[in-house]
């Protein structure tokens, strides 16, 4: 009984607010919402939705949407943001490359510093080329393309999991993660994100009013994400499972399933953590890791080597200090901490811009997420609400998680900085994805700053 | 509020912009912590693994002779050939082998080994010269090979003068520590400071692009300036090899000469020695083959006991009973105590029974009744038996201590060995008779020396040194050796009476063989039998001959003690035989060498050699003339009317009453005859001897002041072809002297 009326008051609630919504800003538009939410792409009159934008009130007339819209600008705040954050990166990314860039050509014929920056930059201009041509796309073909996008991801994941020791999934670093596909070669469940923001954004969209559901709201999602998970974290790749994970949730919470099922997962977290503590040995080799963690200058036996990384990135954030020790000034990156050039970059950036530097990339961050958030808020839709918040909080979450890692406030897990780490591919699909969110900004109703 | 959003997204996002502000601030929060609090600590931790300190080597110094030019050790730039194989390119391994193979002459297979390594460092060869360096780096221009090969400048010591008093030297190891010898007393001091160079090296240790090094410069070694005259070291070492060769001495020889005023050592040399050059290989090629012929097991232990021989420092670190050189001191303390003085007799009667006591022991002759003087001169065991005796055990021994042979001398070198005595109160009849003619007690020869400068210098105890002072980089001296006294043993009177008893020893007594015309010498031989230790073989006696003596007798400058190690019996043992010649060599090239004044006595002068005067070239007439004028006679030898040549060449001596033969024509400049034996002949036959062969004699030795002695060298060998004329020079000794 109570559990009914609660879930009544509940959805009452939310109807309220909408309907409070409506009356406020533009009446008579229930019809027009639910043939929102349940078809996307025949999307009714624009002008119903963009009450404050004279621009906008004077193209009522289109009814479909055409594959390239220049409709509106897009949102030069959230640009400016994104291009300091890439030209950052990339200069942080020769300054933290030449090095081990340098050392390991050495043996070759011709020894080069540029064999990280070079690569970059061309995939670099390459990403912008496509996030600008993404952005004049219109988002709303993507609801076409989510299904399809899943589908190929899964076909990949499998492929990664079943073609192991072929050309096609060579072995890199001990683990099969990567697809070498010609001249192109790429992460899987780097796609796998997007794929799964795709077919969120698509599903929560199509079916928002049914989220407090457990049929429509919980179980569809539930079984998608175990399918991606779990055939990421066979690979195995955990870092990439916590993303994913993270990222549904986000989307789930904002898309509006009910705060019980949270508590569930944790629950259900909990419990899988006892079985694994009494029944399994998983924990005997998680424990000196933790402890490795807590205590990097003071590993537990066997783990000094597992903490080298670790314990050389404290050294060269606390070798910034405050102002740091000037551009290209790192010690660390002398081969002393592996990976500058990668997941660890954002240590070569607070050793040599010091404090100033960190919190600087820290502001851009805060400040493209949450220009991202805005663009999201003011989506014209709910498809690209969910794909704005979906793929800003993947840059979000990653960024977060990686400077979590190398400033060791978390364990030591495989993540890379947005725009800052080496790696082409994922660069692009980076680009590609923030040219999403500008493609939602040209229509959202923001102050284009 | 866009169509797209509900309320419930927008607290929701709210909610989730708020978990990420939690999340940056959390971030925000340990990099502050990071960064500003612990910053500091962290940031010595990264310079501290990123510094390596590489070691500049500071220059040893130098070691230089009395004069301050000439150079007895010194320290070269030489090179540490090592690989970085890692860095060696995989097509480049072969070549790189093959090469340095051939030029630091290596095997080509082991040097392949290295070059195959998978390591960062390793070494190839150290301590090779610049231009094998030099070669190394034409090589690699040559296959344009840049990384892999190191070379690192290092030093080596170099010793000019090669196989020269290398124990006194010492030698230094491969990290240039000083390990014998000189070397070894005064390591720190040669050695210098090592500088640091403190650079920032990348995590595979090659140096990091940027200024961050520190550099502390090395400070170069002190050189040493010695006391040791390179040219008295000189005469040292040639006179032990010629004395080893004629008695075939089997265990080597020392021979030390000092300034008897302030214990400056002017030369010290050790025979059995070697090449501090090649400080571990066997210089002794007979004891090589005979370790060589022993079984593989016993050759180790063999070749470490040949190397401990050849550093030894035999005249710091050998004991011995001094023998009858010890005379001096006793004499010394008699005359002090006014036991004795020149004119009291003693009855000699070949046996002396010590007091109290039913032992008796023979004198080495019957010498009758005798002075003091004479006592001395005859080397007369039982004066000297009595003369302990009436200074008791506790005088004695205290002039024993005052002497200095209860201490070490405090010689700056290394390996100074213990005395072997009896105190005082250990002292009885037996052990002080026979301590009194220098037996039953072990010193080093450096104590012999010191006591028998306190003898000849007015008593006074010197400290025997050999560095005399110490020069910094910039030339600066930074010390100086202490030239003072250590005490005054005898009284001034008691040193001059006993300076001319042993002047007439050296001139009239047993110890004639020092004898050196116009130098007044004054002298003791020593013979001691050597105390039978497990090396020895128990079925022969083995003696150690040696003769110390200063001179001149008026001003006393040099004392001398030349010492041979089991000279062998089937020649002679006698101190006064064996090492009276080279005694007196040594002597006369030394007093000649510093300019001392010679003071003939009319007998001297009577005998004294001249020299020849320089006639070639000359006319015959004006040559005739010349040489009568200096009373030579004159021989000519063809028809020609200039002098092409004459024998003896001008400057050489000869003899007052000696010839010099003049050549007039090639054909008589090519005549020869050959030198017959002189050895073993008495003075009169050896001249005979001379005459008939057609040379000349020139007589050194116990010959000038007495007629009973034998020639026992001649220093051009029987049977070599000579020019008619030749002056052949002929030590003589008196026979059969014991002590």
């Amino acid at each position: 009984m109570r559990e009914q009326k609660k879930r009544r008051t509940g959805s009452g609630k939310i109807n309220r607010a909408d309907s409070r919504t409506k009356q406020k800003k533009r009446p008579a538009t229930a019809a027009a919402q639910s043939r929102a939410a349940g078809t996307a792409v025949t999307i009714p009159n624009e002008s119903a939705h963009m009450p404050f934008s004279p621009r906008r009130a004077m193209k009522k007339v289109r009814k479909k949407y055409k594959i390239f819209s220049v409709r509106g600008g897009v949102d030069r705040m959230f640009l400016y943001v994104l291009m300091a954050l890439l030209v950052f990166g990339l200069i942080m990314l020769f300054s933290s490359s030449y090095a081990v860039s340098y050392f390991e050509s050495s043996g070759s014929k011709s020894p080069s510093s540029y064999n990280y920056i070079r690569p970059q930059l061309i995939f670099a201009a390459l990403g912008c080329t496509i996030m600008f041509a993404v952005s004049f796309f219109d988002y709303h073909h993507l609801h076409k393309f989510a299904f399809p996008v899943l589908g190929i991801t899964l076909l990949m994941l499998v492929a990664v999991l079943t073609l192991r020791e072929t050309s096609l999934v060579p072995r890199i670093n001990g683990t099969y993660r990567w697809l070498y596909l010609g001249p192109i070669n790429f992460q899987p469940s780097e796609i796998a994100k997007f794929a799964l923001v795709l077919i969120f954004a698509h599903l929560i969209s199509i079916n928002y009013d049914k989220m407090e559901t457990f049929r429509y709201g919980v179980l569809p999602y539930g079984l998608l994400l175990a399918l991606i998970a779990g055939l990421v974290i066979l690979e195995p790749h955990v870092s990439a499972t916590v993303i994913i994970v993270l990222l549904a949730a986000v989307m789930l919470w904002v898309g509006g399933i009910k705060k019980r099922w949270y508590l569930l997962a944790l629950l259900l977290a909990v419990l899988v953590g006892l079985y694994m503590f009494f029944f399994t040995d998983k924990f005997d080799y998680a424990i000196p890791r933790i402890l490795g963690w807590l205590n990097p200058f003071n590993p537990p036996e066997g783990m000094e080597g597992d903490t080298w990384q670790t314990r050389q990135s404290l050294m060269a954030i606390g070798s910034g200090r405050f102002f740091g020790l000037g551009l290209a000034q790192s010690r660390q990156k002398y081969l002393y901490l592996p990976e500058p050039e990668n997941d660890f970059i954002f240590a070569i950036v607070c050793e040599e811009l010091g404090f100033i530097g960190a919190l600087a990339v820290i502001i851009l961050f805060a400040l493209l997420i949450w220009r991202g958030v805005i663009i999201s808020l003011g989506a014209k839709d709910k498809f690209g609400m969910m794909l704005g918040i979906g793929l800003t909080a993947q840059v979000g979450i990653q960024a977060i998680l990686n400077i979590c890692v190398v400033t060791n406030t978390i364990p030591n897990t495989g993540i890379s900085l947005p725009f800052f780490s080496y790696g082409g591919t994922s660069l692009i699909m980076l680009l590609a994805e923030m040219g999403v969110v500008l493609s939602i900004s040209r229509t959202s109703n923001v102050d284009k700053i | 509020m866009a169509k797209g959003t509900t309320v419930r997204m927008w607290r929701r996002v709210c909610i989730l912009l708020v978990f990420m502000a939690i999340a940056l601030g959390v971030v925000i929060f340990n990099l502050i912590r990071l960064q500003i609090i612990d910053g500091e600590e962290l940031k010595r931790a990264a310079i501290d693994q990123s510094l390596r300190p590489t070691e500049l080597t500071a220059q040893r110094g130098t070691i230089y002779d009395c004069s301050g030019t000439k150079i007895l050790a010194k320290s070269a730039s030489v090179w540490t050939v090592a690989l970085e194989p890692i860095h060696i390119e995989e097509k480049d391994k072969p070549v790189v082998a093959r090469e340095l193979a051939r030029i630091l002459d290596m095997e080509e297979a082991d040097v392949l080994e290295l070059v195959n390594k998978d390591t960062y460092f390793t070494y190839v060869k150290r301590k090779v010269e610049t231009e094998i360096k030099d070669e190394i780096l034409e090589f690699e221009k040559k296959y344009g090979i840049s990384r892999g090969i190191q070379l690192i400048e290092d030093y080596k010591r170099y010793y000019p003068y090669g196989n020269f008093m290398g124990p006194v030297l010492g030698f230094t190891g491969t990290d240039s520590q000083g390990l014998s010898g000189l070397e070894y007393q005064y390591d720190s001091e040669l050695s210098g400071t090592a500088g640091r160079l403190v650079t920032a090296k990348n995590a595979v240790g090659s140096d990091m692009p940027f200024q961050y090094e520190q550099r502390v410069e090395a400070e170069d070694g002190y050189d040493l300036v010695l006391t040791i005259d390179e040219g008295i070291q000189h005469f040292l070492e040639e006179g032990l090899e010629e004395g080893i060769a004629n008695f075939n001495v089997a265990n080597g020889a020392c021979a030390v000469a000092m300034d008897v005023n302030t214990g400056a050592i002017l030369g010290l040399a050790t025979k059995g020695d070697y090449d501090p050059n090649d400080p571990w290989t066997i210089a002794d090629k007979e004891v090589q083959k005979e370790i060589d012929a022993l079984p593989e097991d016993e050759q180790e232990a063999a070749i470490s006991a040949a190397l401990q021989k050849q550093w030894r420092n035999k005249a710091i670190s050998d004991t011995y009973y001094p023998g009858s050189v010890f005379k001096m001191c006793t004499g010394s303390m008699a005359l002090e105590e006014d036991i004795v003085s020149e004119e009291t007799t003693f009855t000699c009667n070949h046996s002396y029974q010590v007091s109290g006591t039913g032992v008796y022991i023979n004198c080495w002759s019957t010498h009758g009744t005798e002075t003091f003087v004479q006592g001395v001169c005859n080397s007369c065991n039982p004066f000297f038996m009595y003369l302990g005796e009436q200074l008791g055990p506790s005088l004695f021994f205290k002039y024993f201590e005052a002497f200095g042979f209860t201490q070490k001398t405090g010689v700056d070198l290394p390996g100074e060995a213990n005395t072997i005595y009896y105190t005082a109160d250990q002292l009885n009849p037996v052990e002080l008779a026979t301590e009194s003619f220098g037996q039953n007690f072990s010193i080093t020869p450096i104590h012999m020396l010191a006591a028998a400068a306190a003898v000849a210098n007015g008593g006074y105890l010197v400290q025997p040194h050999v560095v005399d002072h110490m020069l910094d980089s910039d030339g600066n001296i930074v010390m100086s050796a202490d030239t003072s006294y250590k005490r005054q043993v005898i009284s001034e009177e008691t040193s001059e009476r006993m300076t001319k008893i042993l002047n007439q020893n050296a001139t009239s007594g047993t110890a004639q063989s020092g004898y050196i015309a116009g130098y007044q010498v004054c002298g003791k031989t020593g013979t001691s039998q050597k105390i039978l230790e497990d090396n020895l073989d128990p079925t022969k006696k083995h003696y150690i001959a040696s003769y110390c003596g200063f001179a001149p007798a008026d001003d006393p400058q040099v004392a001398l003690l030349i010492y041979f190690d089991e000279p062998d019996p089937k020649i002679n043992y006698y101190g006064g035989t064996v090492a009276g010649p080279t005694f007196e060599k040594c002597m006369k090239q030394i007093l000649d060498y510093l300019g001392t004044e010679r003071k003939y006595t009319q007998e001297e002068l009577e005998k004294i050699d001249t020299t020849a005067p320089s006639v070639a070239g000359q006319t015959v007439e004006d040559a005739v003339k010349t040489v009568e004028d200096a009373g030579l006679t004159v021989k000519i030898r063809g028809d020609g009317d200039t002098v092409l040549e004459q024998v003896p060449a001008f400057g050489e001596e000869l003899p007052q009453d000696g010839t010099i033969v003049l050549y007039t024509d090639s054909e008589s400049t090519e005549t020869t005859v050959k030198v017959p034996n002189l050895k073993g002949l008495s003075l009169s036959a050896a001249n005979q001897t001379a005459i008939n062969a057609g040379i000349q004699i020139k007589v050194t030795g116990a010959a000038l002041t007495s007629s009973s002695s034998i020639s026992q060298t001649q220093d051009i060998e029987e049977g070599t072809e000579v020019k008619p004329g030749t002056v052949v020079t002929v030590s003589f000794v008196e026979p059969d002297q014991v002590a």
